[in-house]
């Protein structure tokens, strides 16, 4: 499939001339090496965050509050979604014309601001009540809510992210 | 039979066709490979972490054993699945790579390290500083966390390593 409506990028081509986006482009084994560590931090942010979620669906979890489980995780979640970035960022660099035309990666960046949405919306709302329902199960319905679409769309996130690699341009 | 011909019969099986020639199988199964990963990652922070003294040390090691383990042994039985088809569709790929045998290798090592020092903890009445070697329970934590670490590592390699 060649899509034929994404316009040549000045900015996109810029980026992937730039020196970083070069060295990795022309380099044996950089791209592999970053791939894996943004792979290894997919992993520790999905892994991380589903044992939140199911603990807001209403599964027990080795806290008894969801307030110390989500203080327990969290900061493991953002320092692998940090380094998530940095590196998903270095190999977007690497062929950034290419990714940029890439609908899977477009929906997935679109999925990861939906999944922070969603998690800005729990925090607004159910989190600032949760000393009513901390070390209660099953959780209140809002709770259950954001635990379900957070575990869905970083699911979602994960499938995006391999196909990036299975269709055109990329492919 | 050699390891090449045996991948080369696996070729020939139209199972093995139909893996690789049906367009979104393999990155399908490769999706739910790596969510499986991120499962054993997710239960290996917790329990490996409490283990090394670093994270949730005011809960004892069984109640946090006692509900991550099972994610693990989950965890593990949808990577080895999925694992599986991917090698069913492209045994050439796998089996005559030995990234793929150093990977094999390592889960294997993490799952006895699981079964010999995790698995016991769900006894009533462990406690870690009765437990036989118990000096070992601290450093076999972080070598278990390295592991899964390593394990992903050689996961995203055997696609480069021809």
């Amino acid at each position: 499939m060649m899509p034929d409506t994404v316009p040549p990028n000045a900015l996109m081509q810029t980026l992937y001339d730039s020196t970083i986006g070069t060295t990795i482009r022309e380099s044996a084994t950089l791209f592999p090496w970053i791939e894996s560590v943004h792979v290894l931090m997919i992993t520790a942010v999905v892994g991380t965050i589903a044992i939140v979620d199911l603990r807001l669906i209403g599964v027990a979890s080795h806290r008894r509050g969801a307030r110390q489980l989500i203080v327990d995780m969290l900061p493991f979640t953002w320092v692998a979604f940090v380094l998530a970035l940095i590196s998903g960022t270095l190999l977007f660099l690497s062929n950034a014309t290419g990714y940029y035309q890439s609908m899977p990666f477009r929906f997935k960046l679109l999925t990861i601001l939906i999944a922070g949405i969603n998690m800005a919306i729990f925090h607004m709302t159910a989190y600032r009540k949760i000393g009513d329902w901390d070390d209660r199960l099953p959780t209140p319905r809002a709770a259950k809510i954001a635990g379900f679409s957070s575990l869905t769309l970083w699911l979602v996130i994960v499938f995006l992210g391999r196909w990036i690699g299975y269709s055109y341009p990329l492919a | 039979m050699s390891v090449a011909k045996f991948a080369n019969h696996l070729y020939g099986t139209p199972l093995s066709t139909a893996i690789r020639e049906t367009s979104w199988i393999i990155p399908g199964v490769q999706s739910i490979h790596i969510i499986a990963i991120a499962g054993v990652v997710g239960a290996a922070i917790v329990m490996d972490l409490r283990l090394a003294g670093v994270l949730a040390t005011d809960e004892a090691p069984r109640a946090v054993a006692k509900r991550h383990l099972p994610w693990m042994w989950s965890s593990l039985a949808l990577l080895l699945a999925s694992g599986f088809v991917l090698g069913l569709g492209e045994p050439y790929r796998v089996l005559m790579n030995p990234v793929f045998w150093a990977k094999m290798a390592l889960v294997l090592t993490g799952f006895v390290l699981t079964l010999l020092f995790r698995y016991p903890i769900l006894h009533p009445d462990y406690r870690i500083e009765h437990t036989r070697a118990a000096a070992l329970v601290k450093p076999l934590a972080w070598a278990s966390l390295a592991i899964w670490v390593a394990v992903v590592f050689c996961g995203r390699w055997i696609a480069y390593y021809q």
